[in-house]
């Protein structure tokens, strides 16, 4: 038994320390190496399996949070989470200025860089623009205190083992007047949909991965964590708990996602 | 005990990292700081680390991406 850490605060009601992993109870500690492996699993093909997955929908729900962030060129993203570079392409491509990409997962960071180098994006190429890649905890962020103009996380905090612990982050390293903005999947609020939802996600998705992607496990864990995931307004309330302005959310498709937005102030 | 750069933590595909090709912009280190003790960082170009003095710790460079991971760290001085 290792004697808990003041840095990660644990639930008095939960003495053992274990945080969900999807359905699955797992210690703490366990969590970041789980969601790793899951995450270099489906690395080479994640992109894709979002595009089967959301039949296409998450390139909209990407695109309301790129509309909602309004890019500028003197505008410095820190995008969470997002090592395939989906975010900071579409950032770059809507006029952004610069962006660092930071996600726990090596080999997802690599697909990203790769396909940066495609592009023709790369940091340090002609003008300013670009992409900076770099592997680090959402939990403990690399960056300095107020280093950045924006924070996005998409379809990353739920996979985060303390939330509040990654909203705080989030505060520290944006600038006064900063935004922070969370695309996460959320709860359906649609009463025929949300039953739809529940068997497309417990029965066609996990098939879909085993088909796709031949891994059946990191697509049920993706559906469950989905579940375990705060409701829209608990979300609401933590973002305002870890000092952001102004916590509010915008529903996505019924509710199937949703992006919250907060300030520095 | 790590006694030198070759040996680079719990890092097994440290000896990629030598690729000259994939140099780290240095741009990054204005606000690219220490994960643990948000000190900054010192660029060991030939080594491929970032040296964080107040953690004791060496962040390795994997083929040009920083693994800012205090856990895939070397310890300095060790």
């Amino acid at each position: 038994m290792q004697s808990p850490d003041p840095n990660h605060p644990i639930d008095p009601s939960d003495p053992a320390g274990t945080v969900d992993f999807g359905y699955r109870r797992v210690g703490a500690s366990e969590k970041r190496g789980l969601v790793q492996d899951v995450f270099t699993s489906v690395a080479g093909r994640y992109d894709l399996m979002n595009d089967l997955m959301s039949g296409g929908v998450h390139r909209l729900w990407k695109r309301a949070l790129i509309d909602l962030l309004r890019p500028r060129h003197d505008m410095h993203l820190l995008d969470v989470a997002g090592g395939t570079g989906d975010i900071a392409f579409r950032f770059l491509e809507a006029g952004g200025g610069a962006v660092t990409v930071c996600d726990l997962t090596e080999s997802m960071v690599r697909v990203g860089r790769d396909r940066a180098v495609d592009k023709g994006l790369l940091s340090g190429a002609k003008d300013t623009r670009g992409v900076t890649w770099l592997v680090g905890d959402a939990q403990a962020l690399p960056l300095a205190d107020r280093s950045v103009d924006a924070y996005t996380i998409a379809f990353g905090l739920r996979n985060v083992t303390d939330i509040d612990r990654a909203l705080s982050e989030a505060r520290r390293v944006l600038r006064p007047g900063g935004r922070f903005l969370c695309l996460e999947f959320s709860t359906v609020i649609l009463p025929v949909l949300d039953r739809l939802y529940d068997l497309y996600s417990f029965n066609i998705l996990p098939a879909l991965g085993q088909a796709v992607a031949n891994d059946r496990e990191s697509y049920q864990y993706l559906v469950e964590s989905i579940r375990k995931f705060p409701k829209q307004e608990d979300l609401a309330a933590r973002i305002t708990a870890a000092g952001l302005a102004q916590a509010d959310w915008r529903n996505l498709t019924g509710g199937v996602a949703a992006i919250h937005s907060g300030w520095r102030i | 005990m790590s006694d030198g750069s070759e040996e680079a933590g719990a890092a097994p595909e440290s000896k990629q990292s030598k690729d000259p090709g994939r140099q780290v912009d240095p741009k990054l280190l204005e606000f690219l700081v220490c994960p643990v003790t948000h000190g900054p960082l010192k660029y060991d170009r030939a080594a491929q680390e970032l040296i964080s003095e107040q953690a004791g710790l060496a962040y390795p460079i994997r083929d040009g991406i920083p693994i800012m991971l205090a856990y895939e760290a070397r310890e300095l001085g060790s």
